[in-house]
């Protein structure tokens, strides 16, 4: 059984909250009010998910994990279409994508009996994977329009030589996933020297022996990896045809819009 | 029409450019001269329907440009852009990309390519990032000969050119259009360059063509106040 940390030991992180706020207020940043709102809300938000989760753990797995798995899934999707403004049923795409990377992956840790089909180790698992997919995509969005914007010159070079959009588009998909997947090529070089990965620590401090923590900490990671190339990547081939109309000419998203 | 005037544009009008109409022929080289933000870029791209008019028609040997297959309009009319606009990879990832789309692409093509832009065989497997400027504008060049088109659509081909490689690209310009019979429209701010190859000129200011027909009469007895003054700067 983990630990527990006690009320009162809880009490006194309003110690931590006033160090950032006092700092504030001696150096006139103006930041208290915020540093204090964004600390009581998070606080209120773990709290009220620990509820939540206390709830759907007691649920019936396929029903406590569907419901989380949609709910994460809807915001992740929110989250990310901010970033892809103007091009027509992104979030639709995006959800759909999600979605099918979720799925994907659940069947594989099921199949391949790597975690059960329980409530306590799907949605947190399955959290990161979407937290991460959503975070690729956003990426993947926000390069595509600044590839299409600054790439516009080879683009339309391409369509002049006889190129379908799809074939134009090549010139840029590539890079435009690359740069989805750099920030998790970067993370997992460093795994584990630089800073305890997060699902690791968690069972470490849950009691769980480290060599066997690091089992989950390596299906994790490379799920991760797995879901945001493939949602980077799927995302920029569901989504690059919004940038031509039908006479296969280039068009301006953002005047679109 | 005159059966030459493969192209008709008749009172084209888009969002950058007005009621313009002109004619192209095969076996000439229009030279389209105008300040900056003229619209002479645009022009071009009408042509091989990078952007489509909102009023007004394009005729292609008689028919509306729009019957003909997209994908082969281009390929027939070719367009030629500045340096910028190369591909990343090697010179021959770039000569290669239009022929490639229908098979078409030899490997000896490459070496011939190369030639009529006069570079040397070698440049062929060089990333066109380690080229200079002008030898990218000639990769450019030679890229949208690769695909053999009928019209040339040039837009500032030669402007970043050393003299030497400017003479190079007008004698295969020029070559182009009276030994093969090409149709050629190059976009340029070099009026002694118009001068020297071209057989007409459009001269364009704020969207609109002011002044069109040969080049020895446009040139030399300019009419409206607005070319006499582009031609003094």
């Amino acid at each position: 059984m983990a630990p527990t940390i006690s009320n009162t030991s809880m009490l006194f992180l309003i110690v931590f909250v006033l160090i950032p706020v006092s700092l504030s207020y001696m150096y006139s940043l103006g930041l208290g009010k915020s540093i204090t709102w964004s600390s009581l809300r998070g606080v209120i938000q773990l709290f009220l998910i620990g509820y939540i989760l206390t709830y759907l753990f007691a649920l019936p797995p396929l029903t406590g994990i569907s419901i989380m798995l949609l709910v994460m899934i809807t915001i992740a999707t929110f989250h990310a279409s901010k970033k892809g403004e103007g091009i027509p049923k992104v979030r639709l795409m995006i959800f759909l994508i999600i979605l099918g990377v979720e799925l994907m992956i659940l069947s594989m840790w099921i199949g391949f009996g790597m975690i059960s089909f329980t409530s306590e180790q799907v949605i947190p698992m399955s959290g990161m994977v979407i937290g991460n997919s959503m975070v690729a995509i956003g990426l993947a969005l926000e390069r595509m329009k600044s590839e299409f914007r600054e790439g516009k010159g080879k683009i339309v070079a391409a369509l002049s030589l006889g190129a379908k959009p799809q074939q134009a588009s090549k010139i840029i998909i590539r890079k435009i996933v690359k740069a989805a997947m750099i920030p998790n090529v970067d993370g997992l070089k460093t795994v584990g020297l630089v800073q305890l990965p997060g699902m690791m620590t968690g069972l470490i401090l849950g009691g769980v022996a480290p060599i066997d923590a690091i089992r989950y900490q390596i299906v994790i990671s490379l799920s991760i990896f797995t879901c945001v190339s493939i949602s980077a990547m799927l995302v920029t081939i569901a989504l690059y045809r919004y940038f031509f109309n039908k006479n296969m000419q280039l068009i301006d998203i953002k005047s679109e819009a | 029409m005159n059966e030459t005037n493969v192209i008709k544009v008749e009172n084209v009008t888009t969002d950058r450019i007005f009621n313009i109409s002109f004619e192209l022929s095969l076996g000439e080289i229009t030279a389209v001269i105008g300040p900056s933000g003229a619209g002479k870029s645009s022009l071009l791209t009408l042509l091989n329907r990078l952007t489509d008019p909102q009023k007004g028609d394009i005729f292609y040997y008689g028919k509306q440009l729009t019957t003909y297959p997209i994908i082969d309009l281009r390929r027939r009319i070719g367009m030629a852009f500045q340096s910028s606009s190369l591909f990343d990879g090697t010179v021959e990832d770039n000569l290669k990309f239009g022929p490639s789309l229908v098979g078409k692409w030899k490997k000896a093509n490459g070496p011939l390519l190369l030639e009529k832009v006069q570079l040397p065989k070698d440049y062929l497997y060089r990333d066109v990032e380690h080229l200079s400027g002008g030898e990218q504008q000639r990769v450019a060049l030679a890229r949208t000969l690769a695909n053999d088109p009928e019209i040339f659509l040039l837009d500032e081909v030669t402007s970043a050119l050393d003299l030497q490689t400017v003479e190079t690209i007008e004698k295969l310009l020029v070559q182009l259009a009276k030994e093969e019979n090409k149709g050629i429209a190059m976009v340029t701010h070099n009026i002694e360059q118009a001068k020297r190859i071209s057989d007409k000129v459009i001269f364009m200011e704020n969207g609109t063509i002011l002044e069109q027909g040969k080049t020895v009469d446009l040139l030399g007895t300019p009419q409206t106040e607005q070319l006499q003054k582009f031609l003094k700067e």
